[in-house]
């Protein structure tokens, strides 16, 4: 990390938090709950951006199909709710079923990535969008029983928002809880957020990660000593999978509900945003970048609506949350290092 | 002559280590300048510079003053070094891999069609792809080359690309300084020549021309002038005249060199591996139903002109393209080409692209240097309840990489260094330290010593004869330093065409080895 340097997402990105920073500071607004609340969002949206890292690292580039992974997530979820599982036995079961889904998932995913090697962003596009039609027939036709999950009228089919209430609402981010004056510290959301990055950090310290990093750096020197490049790679495919599952279901608690159908679609857009902040190229990414770039991101999306509102122009912060999302993709492919001394 | 090119007190660091100090150097128009030095002495740092690559300005630039054509400049990247006249072939190629050969000789400069020039300017024209080809293959067969301009680069052998990439600077109209950076190192001694001949013709035209080459003779021979560089300093000049292969080793390294040379003994005629009708289907580079037995034990020389293939037999074994025919390794059929079986059976291939193949370039010499070894092989792994996942164990692989940094005599500041900080001959120290963790059986070394200094050169042929005697390690050395061969080897095996030729002892005459190689009958072979 020595050579670390600031690229230009990062400084646009910072300064215009600092600006937020300042008009929220005139606007008399309470910094100290917007500092709790941005740790919140930080964990809840950090585990989708993690869940980048394998496939990059393996040399798969950005999964655009963060969708599958979500939706395993939510199959889990909703398995659980299903079953009536309440509490802390309810998420751990979500998390049991959704790693069991993603592994499937992940697997699948990975075998039609194998096949589309060089292409692996613009065909997970392809793939998220037209499984989630697919879902969406899953959604409505399969046998779930739990009244609360279905459409209050006729009983059939799932609804678009479930709510956690009486299951495992906020079950982490209330766990150890520790206030210090007004300032809240989720203790139980940070240790599982360590947990994942500790998973992930030994992963790429084991032999397969090790292999994993040298097949995304150099496919050809992987394949000269040995190593078995389809099955490294569906490895990493899965490991981003399920860790995109563990994403949602850490996501949906803290929002509350199980968002389905369309919804999945609309993640994997601000993921890969943020990890482009952090400072990845689309090749090696840090697990720093991937919280830097978070953690940058959502503070300020967090602060753009309560300014937005105070100055009175809401929609504000939609348009800029979408401009910026996509901006910062635009510009990472336009900036994307090329080859050759005279590109 | 008035002097085209001047360096006046250039420093230059990386992170606080200097790799130029104090340097003062004039190239005049028409003069060819050769620059040499050890591995890591700093003649590729200095081209960079001259050259406007980026890495220096991202390492923190330079100290000094540069005159070129009597003005100062400061070039910010390649493209403005460009424009200026200036043109460089690279140490480690800088081709576009996924473009044809024609496409890349003629980047930035094609032939556009007239008619789409007026309608949208030149820059948005329509290239001419049909003049381009035409124009790239002319000057290929300048160079003595024929290759289909159509083929992409990424399927060419190393010593083709090289040619290549000449190619692209001589044809160039507007050129007026040309940087070689060891463009020799990839070809044999033939093609070596026939590029010296085209460096001499144009520097008839008043082009000016930097050459840096580990072949003394060479430099010796071509050379107006030549600077000596030794840990960054320029430590002596000598004009035309006086330039002696023996002034510039001692000059550059600072000691004596004794020369590698193996015994020469008896062999029990033992295969441990022989090829039956075995084909390898590496573009440029064919191995055609070639028939060999390897002994056990022996050191067999594979040598042949580029295009021959002698690379590309280890390429075969570890199922880097499609091959053909059988392979009977200790007495058993090999099924089915798998690197990673092969490799545990006793196999290992040092590459001869070591960009593309033999290194990971952002990763450390540690990791570089174990990669094979703990994947294939599961060494340095630490003992604990999780040996299944096979975590490192740093203190055994530091005890190992170390002595073998010490034994190769790696330039490194740690061992930690990523290894596209080192130079191009450290580079190549670190895959033989590889090959060396792996201990095979059955070496296949392809081109070991190119790119590599006169002293770490013999140091390098010295540990391959040693590994063979002290370990029996069989070994097969692809090379067309056929001095260098004649002085390690057994046996030579002789390629043409895919095939095995002839098969010649070592003390044969070079008169016979040449008539061998171009494929001539007649000359008698000991049976060997
Ligand atoms: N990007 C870099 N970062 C840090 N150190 C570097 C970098 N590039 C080169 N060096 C160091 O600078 C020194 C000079 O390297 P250079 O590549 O110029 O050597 P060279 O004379 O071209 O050697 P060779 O004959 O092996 O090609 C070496 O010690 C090398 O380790
Ligand atoms: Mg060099």
């Amino acid at each position: 990390m020595k050579n670390y340097r600031l690229k230009p997402p990062q400084i646009i990105i910072s300064a215009f938090l600092i600006l937020l920073i300042g008009l929220s500071y005139i606007l008399h607004m309470d910094l100290v709950v917007l500092m709790n609340e941005s740790m919140v969002k930080l964990v809840m949206n950090g585990v989708l951006v993690l869940s980048l890292i394998p496939m990059l690292n393996v040399g798969a580039g950005m999964n655009f199909g963060l969708p599958v992974g979500i939706i395993g997530g939510l199959v889990g979820m909703c398995l659980a709710v299903n079953f009536r599982m309440t509490g802390f036995y309810g998420f751990f079961m979500a998390i049991l079923f959704t790693l069991m889904i993603c592994t499937l998932l992940g697997w699948i995913y990975g075998l039609i990535l194998n096949r589309v090697k060089g292409r692996e962003e613009i065909a997970g596009i392809f793939i998220g969008f037209s499984f989630i039609p697919l879902m969406n027939y899953f959604w409505t036709l399969a046998p779930f029983q739990n009244r609360e999950m279905l459409y209050p009228i006729g009983g059939q089919g799932l609804r678009p928002k479930i709510s956690l209430e009486n299951y495992f609402n906020h079950i982490l981010d209330n766990y150890g809880l520790i206030s210090i004056g007004n300032i809240e510290i989720p203790v139980g959301l940070i240790v599982i957020f360590a947990i994942i990055c500790l998973f992930l950090y030994l992963y790429f310290r084991t032999k397969i990660g090790r292999a994993t990093i040298a097949v995304g750096e150099n496919e050809a020197f992987a394949k000269l000593s040995g190593i078995n490049i389809s099955q490294t790679r569906l490895i990493a495919i899965i490991i981003s999978t399920i860790i995109a599952g563990f994403g949602i279901c850490i996501y949906a608690q803290s929002y509350g509900f199980i968002q389905l159908y369309d919804e999945p679609l609309s993640m994997a857009f601000p993921a890969v945003s943020a990890i482009l902040i952090g400072g990845s190229t689309g090749k090696k990414t840090f697990i720093f970048e991937a919280i830097l770039g978070t953690y940058l991101l959502q503070s300020m999306y967090l602060l753009s609506v309560p300014i937005a509102n105070e100055i009175l122009v809401p929609e504000l912060t939609e348009i800029l949350r979408t401009f910026i999302t996509y901006g910062i993709i635009l510009y990472a492919l336009l900036v994307r290092e090329r080859r050759g001394i005279y590109s | 002559m008035e002097n085209i090119l001047e360096i006046v007190n250039l420093n230059k660091s990386y992170n606080g280590i200097p790799a130029l100090s104090n340097i003062n150097l004039s190239v005049k128009a028409g003069e060819i300048h050769g620059i040499v030095g050890a591995n890591g002495s700093g003649k590729t740092t200095l081209m960079n510079i001259l050259f406007g690559n980026p890495i220096i300005r991202e390492t923190g630039g330079y100290q000094g003053q540069i005159s070129f054509r009597g003005n100062k400049v400061n070039f910010k990247n390649c493209a403005e070094a460009i424009r200026q006249g200036i043109g460089m072939v690279h140490q480690e190629f800088a081709l576009i891999p996924d473009m044809t050969v024609g496409e890349n000789i003629k980047l930035g400069r094609e032939n556009t069609h007239s008619l789409t020039d007026r309608l949208f300017g030149r820059k948005y024209s329509f290239i001419d792809r049909k003049q381009d080809y035409e124009n790239a293959g002319q000057t290929l067969r300048r160079l003595g080359i024929s290759v289909d301009v159509g083929i992409k680069i990424i399927n060419l052998s190393v010593n083709i690309r090289q040619f290549i990439e000449i190619a692209r600077e001589i044809d160039r109209t507007d050129l007026k300084l040309l940087i070689l950076d060891e463009p020799t190192a990839v070809l044999n001694k033939n093609d070596g020549l026939k590029l010296i001949e085209i460096l001499k013709d144009m520097s008839d035209h008043k082009i000016g021309i930097i050459f840096i080459s580990h072949r003394l003779e060479e430099v010796q021979y071509v050379c107006d002038k030549v600077s000596v560089l030794r840990d960054g300093k320029l430590v002596s000049q000598y004009a035309k005249g006086n330039i002696y292969v023996n002034n510039l080793a001692q000059d550059m390294i600072g000691h004596t060199i004794n020369k590698a040379a193996a015994e020469k003994r008896e062999m029990e005629n033992k295969p441990v591996i022989t090829f039956k009708d075995f084909s390898v289907k590496m573009p440029g580079e064919e191995v055609k139903n070639l028939n060999l037995s390897v002994y056990k034990g022996e050191i067999l020389g594979l040598t042949s002109l580029s295009g021959h293939g002698k690379l590309a037999l280890g390429y075969g074994m570890m199922d880097m393209y499609p091959v053909d025919g059988e392979v009977y390794f200790e007495d058993k059929k090999l099924v089915k080409m798998n690197a990673r079986t092969n490799i545990i059976k006793g196999m290992y291939v040092l590459p001869d692209d070591r960009q593309g193949l033999g290194i990971l370039a952002d990763q450390s010499l540690e990791s570089n240097i174990i990669f094979t070894g703990n994947q294939i092989k599961n060494m340095f792994i630490r003992d604990s309840a999780f040996n299944f996942l096979g975590f490192i164990d740093h203190r055994k692989t530091n005890l190992h990489v170390y002595k073998m940094m010490l034994d190769l005599d790696i330039k490194c500041t740690s061992i930690k260094q990523k290894v596209k900080e080192l130079s191009g001959g450290n580079q190549q120290k670190v895959c033989i330290a590889r090959a060396l963790t792996v201990d095979p059986k059955l070496l296949f070394v392809a081109e070991p010593t190119r790119g590599i200094d006169i002293s770490a050169k013999e140091k390098i042929l010295n540990m391959l004869i040693e590994i063979n005697r002290s370990r029996n390690t069989t070994i097969i050395i692809a090379s067309s330093e056929l001095d260098e061969l004649k002085r390690v080897c057994d046996r030579i095996a002789v390629m043409v065409e895919g095939k095995i030729f002839k098969i010649l002892s070592p003390d044969s005459s070079d008169v016979d080895f040449g008539l061998v190689l171009s494929g001539e009958e007649g000359v008698d072979c000991e049976k060997l």
